[in-house]
């Protein structure tokens, strides 16, 4: 389970799905924020503090590869896991050379997306170790 | 055992066809008494003397035996024209099939994902604030269950037509295929243990390695299997056997004492979601995602089945595939 000073940011089109995960994400602990698009991620990124941003790729106006591109150009530190149901080699390869932390495909059980978010967490809490010296 | 629809059959008889000029000069020696035989009528005729009767009757076989020889090319050259047709029409369907496979599963991810969030959401609810009424409690939990069960079935399916669609460069090495099988039915082994149901190995000592990609071939190899096994009902075996020949080809053939396949379901064996199973254990996808990956090894699958006697499944591959590194799509 996460530490409860967590901040999750949940970037997808999809409102309902959105909200939904939101209230089984906060049921285990985390501190979440939403984003109905890659435009307000981008705002939210901005302000800072956030730990893990899970993203989806399909969105109207900018789509997550663009928007991983600019959150890691704004503030590289919060890891990106992107939640999708766009499979494809190809994009799969670009998140991870544009440095996401995981890629998965939708459906996919919450549990398996909190041991992701932990993961991404612990690297992220590593790195800004690294960081401080 | 007879042979159903085999499309490795045609490939080889294909590949053993020559073209015209071959076959023609496989009957050289012929042409060498019906040149002489024209060169003597000629200088007969030249000379005005009468063609004589032996020379007319062997102008006669000759004029057949050409004949005989051009039909038997232009029959051949067709025959050959025909299995690459059907082999174009064959990847274009595959090809079409799995663009409108990939585009279906992606619109299905997202309706499932957002029904997987809500299952999962009243579950936790649940949690809290269960029913009072131990009835109502056990079959709401039971109910939502299956639910999620049901959106796990549906993930699997459509994950499977995005493996199906997925393009991929076999990335090629020298493979020791004896171990790589003994890998995947050691797997197989330990799933169906309890069962009435042997494995037997009949591995060719010495096997020559083979280029090839093993991630790939093992998907195939384990699909190949699982299918021997769910074509036993209750009791029976599964041989599996590995040999190579002089020729550079390296066999894996997987039989199993099952249900066999209805002569008219052959030539439907490799079609994507053709399955003689039922819903629940297939998705009809698995032996058209092994053809399109032993095709992209350069390979072919052979098949022989009898209807209530059992199956067999030849993996043929080359030991080194000269066109073989393309994308596998």
């Amino acid at each position: 389970m996460a530490s409860s000073t967590a901040r999750i940011l949940l970037v997808d089109d999809e409102d309902r799905f959105r909200t939904t995960m939101g209230k089984l994400l906060r049921k285990r602990g985390f501190e979440v924020e939403e984003a109905g698009s890659a435009h307000e991620a981008l705002v939210r990124v901005q302000q800072g503090d956030v730990d893990v941003i899970v993203l989806d790729v399909k969105m109207p106006g900018m789509d997550g590869i663009q928007a991983l591109a600019k959150i890691k150009a704004l503030d590289p530190l919060p890891e990106v896991i992107i939640l999708t149901g766009h499979a494809n080699v190809d994009a799969a390869v670009e998140i991870m050379r544009l440095g996401g932390y995981e890629y998965l495909l939708k459906p996919c059980p919450i549990d398996d997306l909190v041991v992701k978010i932990d993961g991404a967490l612990e690297k992220k809490r590593a790195r800004e170790k690294i960081l401080r010296g | 055992m007879a042979f159903g629809a085999v499309p490795g059959r045609a490939a080889e008889s294909a590949r053993k066809h020559g073209g015209s000029m071959k076959e023609h000069a496989r009957y050289f020696w012929a042409y060498i008494p019906a040149l002489g035989a024209l060169g003597h009528g000629a200088a007969a005729a030249l000379a005005d003397r009468p063609v004589p009767g032996f020379v007319l009757a062997l102008w006669g076989v000759c004029f057949l035996f050409v004949a005989f020889v051009i039909v038997r090319s232009i029959l051949q050259e067709r025959s050959k024209d025909e299995f690459t047709t059907r082999q174009l029409l064959q990847a274009q369907k595959m090809a079409t099939i799995g663009e409108m496979a990939s585009g279906i599963a992606h619109e299905v991810n997202n309706p499932l994902a957002v029904i997987g969030r809500e299952t999962e959401w009243i579950q936790e609810i649940l949690k809290e604030h269960p029913p009072p009424d131990v009835q109502a409690r056990r079959e709401v939990r039971e109910s939502l269950e299956v639910i999620a069960a049901q959106v796990g079935r549906c993930a699997e399916i459509t994950h499977r037509l995005l493996d199906f669609a997925r393009k991929s460069e076999p990335v090629l090495q020298w493979v020791d295929i004896n171990a790589l099988i003994e890998e995947m039915v050691r797997l197989v082994e330990r799933v169906t243990r309890g069962k009435n149901l042997t494995i037997e190995r009949r591995y060719q000592e010495n096997l020559a390695p083979v280029w090839t990609d093993p991630p790939l071939l093992r998907q195939v190899v384990l699909n190949l299997l699982n299918n021997a096994v769910q074509a036993i009902e209750k009791e029976g075996s599964i041989t599996v056997m590995t040999r190579d020949d002089a020729m550079g080809w390296v066999d894996i053939a997987i039989a199993d004492t099952g249900c066999g396949i209805a002569p008219h379901h052959l030539p439907h064996l490799f079609d994507p979601f053709f399955s003689t199973k039922g819903p629940e254990r297939g998705t009809g996808l698995g032996l058209a995602v092994c053809q399109k990956i032993v095709t992209a090894l350069g390979g072919l699958i052979l098949v022989d089945s009898k209807e209530g006697c059992g199956s067999q499944f030849t993996v043929r591959l080359p030991r080194r595939p000269i066109a073989s590194r393309k994308t596998f799509e």
